[in-house]
């Protein structure tokens, strides 16, 4: 069971600064994440799951002696700072509520950028049939030269798929990617989602709407700081 | 790569660049164009010193140095040397011609007494003559005056009839001429008849031969008998004209080398005294045009003999103080200066070295039973001096002033490269979010920093490249754009009136909009073009503006060289500037947390 652990988070503890007040966000959460599942975090806002996913995936550090995260059972923290560059680039897929796209590039660099970081010129041409492969397969092979500002926000989110996927992760991390959408675009984009997760794709997604939490394999609470464990909600 | 897709894309999808390079070209433009005038000044200063000095001076103050003559051939056999010329300077008062009464004006005028032979190998007292050949105005004065001066000898000559056609021809162009051009010359020459017309020709060299001007300036004589050569600010009636060009004011009545002036000095005895003063009375024969106006309103050239003999530093005898009688030797001619060129392979301060040396040659070579001897090298009141060092009292102060003007251009600089700094400081404060983007899907913070080099780097050079353009193109016209400036034209005036018209209707049409940013910048259009417009006509109205006084400034065109090492210099400051502005933000981005980052609005 264990070997199939792809991803885990042991205790981790975060603390904010807020002006002088120091915010407690995650009191001891632990996570486990096994290889070709979709799970799903849910949580109200403010309770700390976007936490969760950034320190997944490497945007953001623990406390000191604030737990671990370990990626296939090592300490991505105590990697160096290329490693890290090299995690978050190539084995973690990222994709934001608010796209972030970037304003200046078409639709295909965006895709592309991440190919054009982690990797040397010479193998970038087969990251760029693989960009435009992945942006035709979400419908959005029309779209290639054109800007962010001229995408609808479920072409955007669509894009920013397709940009965390160029560089074949392991893990897709998604934070709220439907919670800036109309309901039927999010839907939109679950079916991506689900249709990626079918092509066994590990999806770690993190919401606060039960409706979408009820797509992924398992359901996983964060309150007060800690994740519940599923065995206390397995219904 | 990817760092210089987004260099590009960066430089080229937004205004912000653009005018990020346009505050680079102005700020490097503007320190440009203020150093190389500067610095063209003193240029102009140190040179004009050089060309009126030659590179080396010898000076013994008032008492002079005896057997120049010897010194001269013993300094012109070295190689280093071209030529050397002895000079008698003192200060003397100038009679002039004017006014009309009898009660002349007087000036103060520094007097050099030199040999014009060996003073033009040595300075380029040629080129600075002013009159090179009479104008029609002038040629008809001459004539006038040679007219007058014979009329005694005229009126002797002609018929009555003729006198009276004479008389009336002459005073009504004594009348007409001050004003405007007259016929004096063709009137007068029907009149005479050939002999007499020839004489009266014959008596001033300038009404036949227009050459005969510049060579009596020349030779400071005029039919064998000495002349004087006074700076063109001496006299008052010149007249400067915004061109730079000079007239004389009065249709050229008072051309000053019409007249003559009483040259007054005071002789010093050898305790210091005054001795009663000496005056001589000479012709003007020309007037010069140095450049430096405070040599330009004070100086007088005139022959070396004549200073000697006013100043009492010519060849004089010794005699016995107990008995005038007996004749103990001869006190030889002194000279206050002696002016030296070099090579011009050899430089200011090898040429002095030289000289010193040669000077106790000089002092060793002379026979023993010399009487007056030269003073010795040890002697307190014996200089010899570079141009430079001798020059110190002028160029002094212009170089205190350019001292003072590069400290509050650093403060200048400095002002300059807050402003690049904030520039960029924004920029990439602006672009924190994009940083956040590329760091969250992997790129190093180097990366980052790479990318907002590249940027500023881009911006740098560009910047200070037209920056460089632009100053060298204001430099070089800077005179057109001082005179522009001092006499507007009407055109542009009207052109600014009807542009404000323009822009007021198209406001006044959009503002029923209600936007608020047409009428701001319609209202500021307005504003811009009407004040231009306003001050033209202003300008125009107070008879024009003049920045650049010659009188003030000592020099009558402003320099428009470009002082290239400068200006090399701030290209790469402004350059390291962009660099700076840019990375320190750049690094302070990139160390940011990503998350951090990407909640940057």
């Amino acid at each position: 069971m264990s070997s199939s652990i792809i991803l885990e988070g042991s205790n981790l503890k975060k603390t904010y600064q807020l002006g002088r007040a120091e915010v407690p966000v995650l009191l001891n959460a632990s996570i486990k994440v096994i290889e070709g599942e979709w799970i799903t975090i849910l949580g109200s806002s403010g309770s700390g799951k976007s936490t969760v996913l950034h320190l997944l995936g490497g945007l953001d550090r623990p406390d000191a002696n604030g737990g671990e995260v370990l990626f296939q059972g090592n300490s991505v923290w105590k990697r160096s700072n290329r490693q890290i560059n090299h995690y978050r680039n190539n084995q973690i897929g990222f994709v934001f509520q608010f796209y972030h796209l970037l304003p200046e590039l078409t639709v295909l660099e965006n895709t592309f950028l991440p190919a054009m970081i982690g990797t040397t010129i010479s193998s970038t041409s087969s990251a760029k049939e693989r960009s435009v492969s992945l942006l035709e397969q979400f419908g959005l092979g029309h779209r290639l030269s054109h800007r962010p500002r001229e995408l609808s926000g479920g072409e955007r989110q669509r894009v920013a798929i397709a940009r965390a996927l160029v560089n074949e992760p392991n893990i897709l991390l998604a934070d709220e990617p439907t919670g800036n959408l109309d309901e039927e675009t999010g839907n939109e984009i679950l079916d991506v989602l689900r249709q990626l997760h079918q092509g066994g794709l590990t999806i770690v997604l993190v919401t606060h709407n039960m409706e979408i939490a009820s797509l992924g394999d398992r359901v996983v609470h964060l309150r007060h700081g800690q994740i519940e464990h599923p065995a206390t909600l397995a219904q | 790569m990817y760092q210089t897709l987004l260099t590009t894309r960066y430089l080229t999808s937004r205004v912000i660049p653009l005018i990020a390079v346009a505050a680079v070209a102005l700020c490097v433009a503007l320190v440009i164009v203020v150093v190389s005038v500067m610095s063209g000044f003193l240029n102009m200063v140190q040179s004009s010193g050089k060309t009126l000095m030659g590179d080396v001076i010898i000076t013994y103050g008032i008492s002079g140095i005896p057997h120049y003559e010897t010194l001269i051939e013993h300094l012109e056999k070295d190689k280093k040397v071209v030529a050397a010329s002895p000079v008698v300077d003192g200060w003397g008062l100038l009679r002039m011609p004017y006014p009309d009464s009898e009660a002349k004006q007087s000036e103060t005028v520094q007097v050099w007494g030199i040999d014009p032979v060996s003073f033009a190998k040595v300075t380029s007292y040629h080129e600075s003559l002013q009159w090179r050949a009479p104008t029609k105005n002038q040629l008809d004065w001459l004539l006038f005056d040679a007219i007058t001066e014979n009329q005694e000898m005229l009126l002797i000559n002609l018929s009555d009839e003729k006198r009276d056609s004479l008389v009336e021809i002459v005073n009504s162009a004594s009348r007409t001429l001050n004003y405007e051009t007259s016929s004096l010359w063709a009137e007068t020459q029907s009149l005479l008849g050939e002999t007499l017309w020839e004489e009266v020709l014959a008596s001033d060299e300038r009404l036949t031969n227009p050459d005969a001007l510049l060579q009596q300036g020349i030779s400071l004589s005029q039919n064998g008998s000495v002349g004087i050569v006074s700076g063109l600010h001496v006299s008052e009636g010149n007249e400067r004209q915004k061109d730079g060009t000079y007239q004389v004011i009065r249709n050229d009545y008072w051309w000053l080398p019409r007249y003559d002036g009483t040259l007054t000095m005071l002789p010093v005895d050898s305790h210091g005294g005054i001795i009663e003063p000496e005056s001589m009375i000479m012709p003007f024969v020309n007037e010069f045009q140095s450049g430096v106006f405070m040599i330009d309103e004070s100086r007088v050239f005139v022959p070396i003999g004549v200073s000697q003999q006013l100043l009492h530093l010519d060849e004089a005898e010794i005699v016995d103080e107990n008995d005038p009688t007996k004749i103990l030797g001869v006190d030889p001619a002194r000279a206050t200066s002696v002016l030296i060129r070099g090579d011009v392979n050899v430089s200011a301060d090898e040429l002095q070295k030289r000289i010193v040396q040669m000077y106790d040659e000089f002092l060793a070579g002379l026979p023993s039973d010399t009487i007056v001897l030269p003073p010795s090298r040890s002697d307190p009141g014996l200089s010899i001096h570079t141009w430079e060092e001798q020059q110190r009292s002028f160029t002094g102060p212009v170089e205190k002033e350019r001292e003072l003007m590069r400290t509050l251009f650093s403060i200048v600089y400095l002002v300059v490269a807050a402003l690049i700094l904030s520039i960029f400081w924004s920029i990439v404060f602006e672009k924190t979010r994009d940083i956040g983007i590329l760091r969250s899907i992997g790129a190093s913070r180097g990366s980052i920093v790479w990318i907002f080099l590249q940027y500023s780097l881009v911006i740098g050079v560009v910047g200070s490249a037209l920056g460089l353009f632009l100053g060298w193109l204001i430099t070089k016209n800077i005179n057109s754009i001082h005179d522009a400036m001092g006499n507007p034209p009407l055109s542009v005036a009207i052109g600014t009136f009807v542009a404000t018209g323009c822009i007021a209707a198209y406001t006044i049409m959009k503002s029923r909009s209600g936007q608020m940013l047409p009428i701001v910048l319609g209202a500021l259009g307005c504003i811009t073009f009407g004040g231009i417009g306003a001050l033209i006509l202003f300008i125009r109205h107070i008879g024009g503006l003049v920045i650049w006084d010659a009188s003030v400034y000592y020099f009558s065109i402003i320099p428009n060289e470009v002082d290239w090492p400068s200006s090399i210099v701030t290209v790469c400051g402004a350059i390291l500037f962009c660099l700076l502005g840019a990375i320190i933000p750049a690094a302070k981005a990139a160390d940011t947390d990503p998350v951090k980052a990407l909640r940057h609005e």
